[in-house]
């Protein structure tokens, strides 16, 4: 540029009134300010490995996936981690993993955002204030020595920690400090359950349970489509036998005898509504008549109060019988006596030969009950020293809380490792903050048989550190995770491997994989009868109603209560977002005259909460259930309320909910009803397919009963009528895109709509705005009550429907646009063009299935570093545009793009919509309609198939095959 | 204007005895004089109405949609409600002054220029809604077909909603146009009377040089007449068009071939109601009780009452219709308008436009102005809730029982409606007192002074 050019364009600069140099000067501070925040994005440091794609890392624009493992829960589930230009974006489940099998529940996939959160810990915090590591170890290790000088007690609580590498890193500790102990407690259920099979079979373990195998399931409260256990795998293998075929009798009976109404129990073929005080005796009168059909010769355990009729009993008994070997009793209960029954039942049923799995057993909660009491005594006795706690909350997340907060005074010093700010960091002296499991490395071993692994997905964004790197640090060595668990597995898992080669070569192969199979067999265990006789009577609760403290499927046991997309996901079964319930059954309702939204306050023991009430069909009356989790802004703004001051004057309005652990020490609670209502956030706020007025079925959800399935295949399901169309239709010369869902596999676990959310940058919007019915979700799940709809008693038939754009042949959106902003692609897809949209709102006001979102204010992410979250491939939406389901349309053209590349058409399967691709009942197929030979064209002319509202003529492209329940009693 | 014979067995279109110049002083003079308090207060309330919605209306383009109350399931309600309303009211001025100067309907003339102005102000209002309703309304000129870089982007012509622009920017034209017309007589007679000055040389560039002439007022006539016969056929089309909105739909509740002549009928129904209002105030307020009589009063109630009865029909017809069908969804929709949680607003529908206008087959009634304009004022209402019901209730309870939702407008909603009237009244209130609200020249042909002395002795003799 010579000078003349030089000074024509300053003079054009200054025509802007900004100089276009002062410009990029000033965008250059901008970005290294944002870079000196922390939000750079490096590859980590160590040498990680890519899944599918050959290391030509660092494409821009192209996605890499790297396997891991999910750190959401002990379940550990395999995940792929989607990685686009050094950020995680989306998490999905590792098809190759043996256990999970490409499923991953919502809180798993959820778990993506917690690394983004901004109100992670930044570095290390001694006595409350920012400090630095060497500072922080220097004080643990300081405390730790004085521990071991003075004989004191050094305890590590943490919540289940299935890592062998962790496991070896603690008994280093141990050797190092001899007064050093690792108590551990998980889900009450599940730690009784391994304290019930140290009774009855001599080995404190959970069995690995083979669902798939069984052919009668009976489970007494045990949530296990929902949170109970590792719920992945048991909705995998329990849909595995819930897709009936007329020809072949595979299809599983499934009981449910709970007191809440579980999405377990909503998908049971007989659920009884069962009070928490009768399950032993409902579980003793069941297996005493089991005993009686088998001869069993053995003790028999005390019975118990039960209600339940001896028919229903009589024939739950006889149809467990018939299957021998092919039955399993679950159970969900707290209490160490009514698992023992559940393993005497299943003992006589022979479930151990096949379905649990005590040979080979599951890692997935460890500890046994108990436990955390000893703990409690030992700190109020003064007898600890040194508290160090990990991957637990034990401040809020234990019955006893209020105890252990006031025992922890009485502790030297208390040690955290929780990544984020929780109730235990505010008692502790030195938080070391763990990485979130998207930044480290870790082993897993939760499931028996299979070793995965976690890599490190993005070099860490704060200055927290892994857990086993700080654990080696305070045993005196500066190893980084990695090492740690490159040396553990070169010496104790390389060597049982059979395959030879080299080390490297075996480690990179499993970190490729994110998973290896080992074979770890712990021999045969034979039963104890006589534990039968000792037991006792579990007492019953004296007053009130009996409380019911379940993990929802959004929030789970509260640990991710800060994240905005949980708690924007409906729970399934009372449809409420952001904010807690208390459910009461309908005849519960009435005598007490509740509505819904009326605010009671439970209380016992001197403590209450406030809740507004929920009347919920099917539940068992004379109880109350609440979900954990709720109530806690000690986690950040998201789990006390959503700061909606971003969206300008819409009202503000706090998340409700409070602890109901506080009161979960209790049984039984008192019921006031206060004279306050609260709105509750609900996104369904019909639930029958009744119609309220003239008492008529809407045939939405097709259903029938195994017995007239079997007899024929189109029972209540009959042909669509073909209509003669006047006009030309759409010709599809290539693909035709299409989706089939069955809706008898179907849990409603919410996976599908939270994997919706996460692909398609789906935005949060806030308590307010979903009470006003303007929830985004492009994909829902309905759910209804079937049934009379006013039934007071029993348990109505519950239908879970996941509602998307059904992308009609004849899309009544199409036809009203009058900007051309929603069109029809030769493939099939109804396509909404986004900067084409002048928000007329008359599409989504046309659409029969009421699936289409408009923005209506600019919903922006409230914690702006989780914008970090969002798809690169999707259009983040402005406000004043209509939304909706694309059948991931970014998917397709990506699995083109692929096909084309390698040469080759696409094949069925290889698009898989965030949907399908999460669901872990595998039942939503999607793929060409055009291709005969492919699993959805063939899955939409089968007998089961139907189009919702298909007499309309509007050709959905959507199919749902009908449910079939199991019913026998 | 023409004279011609009428029977002197009818009432006179005018009374009392009145030359020629005194209707022109009669018209005129209101708009020399000083305004009076009345209506500084009522230009007052209807600025500040205005100035209100102007303040709704900007902040909810400023944060958006959201500040209404609407949802998933209810993407239109008060916006569209609103927007029908307005369109049906503006379909009185071109059926009084086209149709029925058709018809040769004499008495239209005192009422048919402020018959018009209503249309023409009432359609302005009626054309906020559909814009202010969009999501980006700063791009609603995509819903014209112009060339553009875009492709060219075209509009999609098979959208119910750009019929509806056509409709609504063609009678919007018309109308105008023909009041304009209308109006260059009388411009010309303001302009006469007009000392010289500023607002002499406005009126006289308005009147467009008439000269009063006989071939002018042939060459007059004929464009009139024929600009009557154009804007005929917009009276039906336009609402029509509004009603294929709903009608080519799938909604239960909308989705019905009985909505163009139900729409048409409807706009005729309410339409005329508020005409009904307006002259009511007006012959009050302007002292024009001997040009707009009760015998013109008792014309438009004859209209309404016909109407009233055209609607009634309809509204029995879609209930026997949908129990007819068999389709659950339909009858359902219709159940749910009966005994709904909208119940009450499609009861006091029923009740305002079917039981109400009954009363009207009483001359006693139909000559008492006061009970006249609480009847106008409840049809009105009734006609509000027509659209309501019909858009509202049709929505928040569609197909999948999943989506049903609730609907309550917030106050941005109502103080949009609000700023509606305010919009209407500022224009309508300017009108008066600018321009001659009685079309001088027309009601100059009809005066009783032209009749003969003996029609009105045997008018007498009767």
């Amino acid at each position: 540029m010579n000078e003349e050019e030089a000074r024509k364009q300053a003079a054009e600069d200054k025509v802007d009134g900004i100089k276009r140099r002062d410009f990029l000067q000033l965008m250059a501070g901008s970005f290294a300010a944002l870079a000196a925040g922390g939000c750079q994005f490096k590859k980590p440091a160590e040498k990680v490995v890519p899944a599918l794609v050959a290391p030509e890392e660092g494409v821009p624009g192209q996605a890499v996936w790297y396997a891991t493992t999910c750190g959401a829960c002990p379940a550990s589930c395999g995940a792929l981690a989607k990685v686009r230009d050094g950020r995680p974006i989306k998490l999905e489940g590792n098809p190759e993993h043996p256990v999970s099998r490409g499923g991953l529940c919502a809180r798993g996939q959820a778990s993506l955002l917690d690394l983004y959160d901004s109100q992670r810990y930044a570095a290390p915090r001694i006595g409350g204030f920012p400090g630095s590591w060497d500072e922080a170890d220097l004080k643990v290790i300081r405390a730790l020595e004085k521990a071991r000088a003075s004989g004191k007690a050094i305890r590590l609580l943490s919540s289940t920690w299935a890592s062998p590498t962790a496991r070896a890193e603690i008994a280093r500790l141990r050797a190092r400090f001899p007064t050093f102990r690792h108590v551990v407690y998980d889900d009450p259920s599940l730690l009784a359950s391994v304290s019930a099979h140290r009774l009855t079979h001599g080995r404190a373990n959970l069995p690995t349970y083979h669902l798939e195998k069984a052919k009668a399931i009976v489970s007494f409260d045990a949530d296990f489509l929902g949170t109970w256990g590792s719920p992945v795998q048991f909705t995998k293998d329990w849909a595995a036998r819930r897709k009936p075929d007329a020809e072949l009798n595979l299809m599983s009976w499934h009981g449910q005898f709970e007191a809440r109404m579980s999405p377990t129990g909503a998908n049971a073929d007989l659920r009884v509504p069962l009070k928490p005080s009768e399950r032993y005796g409902t579980m003793v009168a069941l297996g005493r008549l089991i005993a009686q059909k088998i001869n069993w010769t053995g003790a028999m355990p005390a019975s118990g109060p039960t209600t339940v009729s001896r028919t229903v009993l009589l024939q739950v008994a006889e149809t467990m019988v018939a299957e021998r070997r092919r039955a399993v009793v679950l159970c969900g209960s707290p209490d160490v006596a009514a698992q023992v029954v559940a393993n005497w039942i299943n003992q006589m049923l022979g479930a151990y030969e096949q379905i649990a799995d005590l040979e080979h057993p599951s890692h997935i909660a460890e500890g046994e009950a108990g436990a955390f009491d000893t703990l409690l005594e030992e700190m109020s006795r003064g007898e600890v020293s040194v508290l160090i706690v990990r991957g637990c909350n034990p401040a809020q997340d234990q019955p006893r809380s209020e105890e252990f907060r006031k025992a922890a005074a009485k502790v030297g010093t208390i040690v955290s490792l929780a990544g984020r700010p929780d109730e235990t960091t505010k008692l502790a002296n030195v938080v070391c903050p763990e990485h979130h499991p998207l930044e480290s490395w870790a082993d897993h071993d939760a499931h028996g048989g299979a070793l995965s692994l976690s890599q490190p997905t993005i070099s860490p964004l704060r200055g927290t550190r892994d857990a086993l790197a700080t654990l080696a640090r305070w045993d005196g060595r500066s190893r980084s995770a990695h090492e740690l668990i490159r040396d553990h597995w070169r010496a104790s898992v390389f060597p049982r491997v059979k395959k030879a080669g080299s080390f490297e070569q075996f480690w990179e192969d499993a970190v490729r994989a994110g998973v290896l199979s080992v074979d770890i067999d712990s021999g045969r265990t034979s039963f104890n009868p006589a534990v039968l006789s000792t037991l006792k009577t579990p007492r019953s609760p004296s007053i009130g109603y009996e409380l019911i403290a379940y993990q929802s499927i959004p929030l789970g046991d509260g640990r991710q209560a800060n994240n905005p997309w949980l708690q924007e996901l409906p729970d399934p079964i009372t449809k409420t977002t952001w904010g807690n319930v208390a459910s009461f059954s309908p005849v519960d309702a009435k005598s007490l005259g509740l509505i819904e939204g009326r605010v009671v306050k439970l209380g016992a023991g001197g403590v209450s909460i406030e809740l507004p009430a929920h009347i919920q069909p099917g539940q068992a009356p004379g109880t109350v259930a609440a979900a954990l989790g709720y109530g806690r802004a000690v986690l950040g703004p998201m789990a006390g309320n959503f700061p909606t001051e971003k969206m300008l004057p819409i009202d503000f309005e706090p998340a409700s909910g409070a602890d109901v652990m506080m009161l979960s020490r209790s049984h039984g609670v008192s019921v006031e009803l206060l004279s306050r209502f609260e709105r509750l956030a609900k996104t369904q706020t019909y639930d029958h397919l009744v119609d309220p007025l003239m008492g008529e079925k809407r045939d939405l959800v097709r259903q029938t009963v195994l017995a007239d399935f079997m007899l024929n295949p189109r029972a209540d399901n009959p042909e669509e009528e073909k209509a003669e169309s006047l006009w030309k239709e759409h010709e599809y010369t290539g693909f035709r895109w299409g989706m089939a869902i069955d809706l008898n596999s179907c849990t409603g676990c919410s996976s599908c709509v939270l994997s919706c959310n996460v692909e398609n940058n789906v935005p949060v919007v806030g308590k307010a705005e979903v009470a006003k019915s303007r929830d985004m979700h492009w994909l829902r799940l309905d759910r209804y009550y079937s049934g009379a709809p006013d039934a007071v008693e029993g348990s109505p038939d519950v239908s879970f429907q996941p509602m998307l754009c059904q992308h009609c042949g004849n899309a009544p959106c199409e036809t009203v646009c009058p900007v051309l902003a929603t069109v029809h692609s030769t493939e099939g897809l109804n396509m909404q063009v986004y900067n084409r949209c002048v928000g007329t709102r008359y599409c989504a006001n046309n659409c029969p299935y009421k699936v289409r979102r408009f923005n209506w204010f600019d919903y922006a992410h409230a914690d702006l570093s989780e914008n970090l979250a969002l798809n690169p491939d999707v259009t983040a939406r402005s406000r004043g545009v209509m939304e909706k389901c694309s059948f991931c349309v970014q998917r397709i053209y990506t699995a083109k793009a692929d096909a084309k590349v390698e040469g080759r058409n696409v094949r069925d399967g290889d698009i898989k919509p965030a949907c399908a691709q999460s669901c872990p009942a595998e039942a939503i197929v999607f793929g060409d309609l055009n291709d005969p030979k492919s699993k959805v064209a063939k899955l939409a002319k089968s007998e089961r198939s139907y189009r919702v509202l298909s007499e309309l003529g509007v050709q959905p492209s959507v199919h749902y095959l009908t449910k079939v329940r199991n019913k026998r009693v | 204007m023409s004279t011609s014979h009428v029977s002197a067995l009818r009432e006179p279109l005018v009374d009392g005895v009145k030359d020629l110049g005194q209707v022109t002083r009669d018209v005129c003079d209101p708009l020399d004089a000083h305004p009076t308090p009345a209506w500084y207060a009522a230009f007052a309330a209807a600025l500040c109405a205005l100035s209100y919605g102007a303040v709704m209306v900007i902040s909810q383009i400023w944060t958006g949609i959201g500040s209404w109350g609407l949802n998933k399931t209810v993407g239109w309600s008060w916006d569209i409600t609103n927007f029908v309303f307005w369109v049906g009211i503006g379909h009185a001025g071109t059926l009084i002054s086209a149709i029925l100067f058709l018809f040769r309907q004499k008495w239209r003339t005192s009422i048919n220029r402020s018959a018009e102005a209503m249309t023409i102000f009432a359609v302005m209002c009626a054309g906020i809604f559909p814009l202010i309703h969009m999501g980006r309304p700063w791009l609603a000129y995509w819903v014209m077909p112009y060339p553009n870089p875009m492709g060219p982007l075209w509009v999609n012509f098979r959208s119910p909603l750009l019929w509806d622009v056509f409709a609504i920017s063609t009678y919007f034209i018309i109308s105008a146009t023909f009041w304009f017309v209308g109006l260059i007589p009388d411009l010309a007679t303001m302009r006469d009377r007009l000392p010289e000055g500023w607002r002499k040389k406005v009126f006289g560039f308005a009147s467009l040089g008439w000269s009063g002439s006989h071939r002018t007022w042939q060459h007059y006539e004929m464009a009139y007449l024929l600009l009557a016969g154009l804007a005929t056929p917009l009276v039906f089309s336009v609402h029509t068009i509004v009603s294929f909105d709903f009608a080519t739909s799938v909604i239960p509740g909308w989705h019905a071939t009985i909505f163009p002549p139900y729409f048409v009928c409807g706009a005729i129904f309410s339409g005329f109601a508020m005409v009904l209002t307006l002259m009511i105030i007006a012959r009050k307020v302007m002292n024009f009780e001997g040009y707009i009589t009760l015998r013109h009063i008792g014309a438009i109630c004859k209209v309404i009452l016909l109407t009233s009865m055209i609607v009634g029909l309809a509204y029995s017809t879609e209930l026997i219709i949908s129990y007819y069908s068999s389709n659950h969804y339909e009858r359902f929709a219709f159940i749910n308008r009966i005994k709904g949680p909208f119940a009450g607003f499609y009861w006091m529908m029923v009740f305002c436009n079917v039981l109400v206008p009954q009363t009207l087959w009483f001359e006693k009634i139909r000559r008492d102005v006061r009970v006249l304009f609480l009847i106008s004022i409840l049809i009105n209402v009734g006609m509000w809730l027509e659209r309501f019901v019909i858009i509202t209730i049709s929505l928040h309870r569609d197909y999948l029982p999943s989506s049903w939702t609730d609907y309550s407008p917030t106050y941005v909603e109502i103080g949009t409606y609000i700023g509606s009237f305010g919009l209407f009244f500022t224009c309508f209130l300017l009108f008066c007192r600018l321009l001659p609200m009685i079309a001088i020249s027309e009601v100059k042909g009809v005066l009783s002074y032209a009749r003969s002395d003996q029609d009105k002795e045997s008018r007498h003799g009767h």
